[in-house]
């Protein structure tokens, strides 16, 4: 229950983020956070009562919990840090060309 | 005040979606308390094929996570390596044009520089720990190229870009690496079919073991007998992502680490 609560919570504090932040590089780290409460949330559901780490080295018997999910995880993990990295280099190309992070100065340069 | 209200109105929003979503998940058994027993069939199916020698499907490997992701979805690893690297085009594109500066910075104070010339040496044999013994334990290529990006990332801070650079990691040794990485994972993702193909014998692409109707394989006991397990195609997968990852990252972090001047004066192109 903690965990669904905290993974939703993550998420929810990572949105907030995005919206009520001005700087570019704190908006890319509230994504961040809202990305590591998706990846909670689909390691929880992968979760089985009692069960160990799906690695059949030594393993003993009892149940193991599902190892679908934390291989979409991995894979998700590698494509956030993928969107982090364009995120960060286009927040470089900004402040190169504008001289500010602040998304209310940038609102007032165009043109 | 308009932006601040549209921004309420769009956090009120995104609220009630997420908890929609919860709800829903929550109905539908998806979020249950306490977690279920048992595992789906799929989950089922590869707990107990991936390390069963009588099962026409096994990988070799012990590990399942690992034997998920290159092994029985193995070209989904591919894609998402390929997308990792267009992720770092992209990033060199973007920052083009910014001159690496005269490297003056010596980094941090003597104490700082000392510890970190010390963990520099133990972070890669950590990583490289983790990577090669992928199909073993938790962990596997892209785990161990991150955690080699760390002592990338800790020379850049702790003893200045200048390090790297000084010692020949330029962006384009970097990213040849980086290519040599994704050349040899697509090697291996064909290495089979060749192999096949050579033979007469049917045989797919990502292909890890042996099977009835497509008989070629890429062994999995380094030494016969009582070898040492490598698990075919796992192992070297394993370590080209590793390769891949780790320069790949810390190209990333030499592009990132440049410092602040040298963004400036660079806006004219």
């Amino acid at each position: 229950m903690m965990v669904y609560l905290t993974a939703f919570a993550l998420i929810m504090l990572g949105i907030a983020g995005m919206l009520f932040r001005r700087n570019l590089l704190k908006i890319i780290m509230a994504l961040s956070v809202a990305d590591s409460g998706a990846y909670l949330l689909l390691i929880a559901i992968g979760y089985r009562s009692g069960g160990t780490a799906p690695i059949l080295t030594g393993y003993e018997g009892g149940p193991m919990v599902d190892p679908l999910p934390q291989a979409l995880v991995l894979t998700a993990i590698v494509i956030g840090v993928c969107v982090l990295i364009m995120a960060v280099s286009l927040v470089v190309n900004v402040y190169r060309h504008y001289g500010t992070l602040d998304v209310s100065e940038l609102r007032r340069l165009r043109g | 005040m308009k932006g601040a209200a549209r921004d309420a109105a769009l956090a009120v929003l995104a609220l009630v979606v997420i908890l929609g979503l919860l709800v829903g998940l929550a109905r539908t058994g998806t979020l249950a308390v306490p977690p279920p027993e048992g595992n789906r069939p799929l989950a089922d199916k590869f707990l107990k094929t991936t390390y069963n020698w009588t099962s026409d499907l096994w990988s070799a490997s012990p590990e399942v996570v690992t034997s998920i992701l290159w092994d029985y979805r193995g070209l989904d690893t591919v894609y998402e390596t390929g997308v990792f690297f267009l992720a770092i085009i992209g990033a060199i594109a973007l920052v083009r044009g910014i001159k690496t500066p005269s490297l003056r910075w010596r980094g941090m104070s003597v104490v700082a520089r000392t510890v970190s010339k010390i963990t520099l040496v133990a972070i890669p044999v950590v990583a490289a720990s983790i990577a090669l013994h992928g199909h073993l334990t938790p962990g596997g290529g892209f785990q161990g190229g991150s955690v080699f990006a760390v002592a990338s990332l800790l020379a850049i801070v702790a003893l200045g870009t200048g390090f790297l650079t000084g010692r020949g990691w330029s962006k384009d040794r970097l990213l040849a690496f980086r290519t040599l990485g994704l050349l040899l994972i697509a090697l291996v993702a064909v290495s089979a079919l060749i192999l096949a193909l050579l033979k007469g014998e049917m045989g797919y692409i990502m292909q890890n073991q042996w099977k009835p109707w497509a008989r070629v394989g890429l062994g999995y006991l380094f030494g016969g007998g009582n070898g040492i397990l490598y698990s075919g195609s796992l192992f070297f997968l394993n370590l080209a992502e590793f390769l891949a990852v780790s320069a790949g990252l810390s190209l990333v972090f030499i592009l990132m680490g440049l410092p602040w001047e040298s963004l400036k004066g660079g806006a004219s192109e």
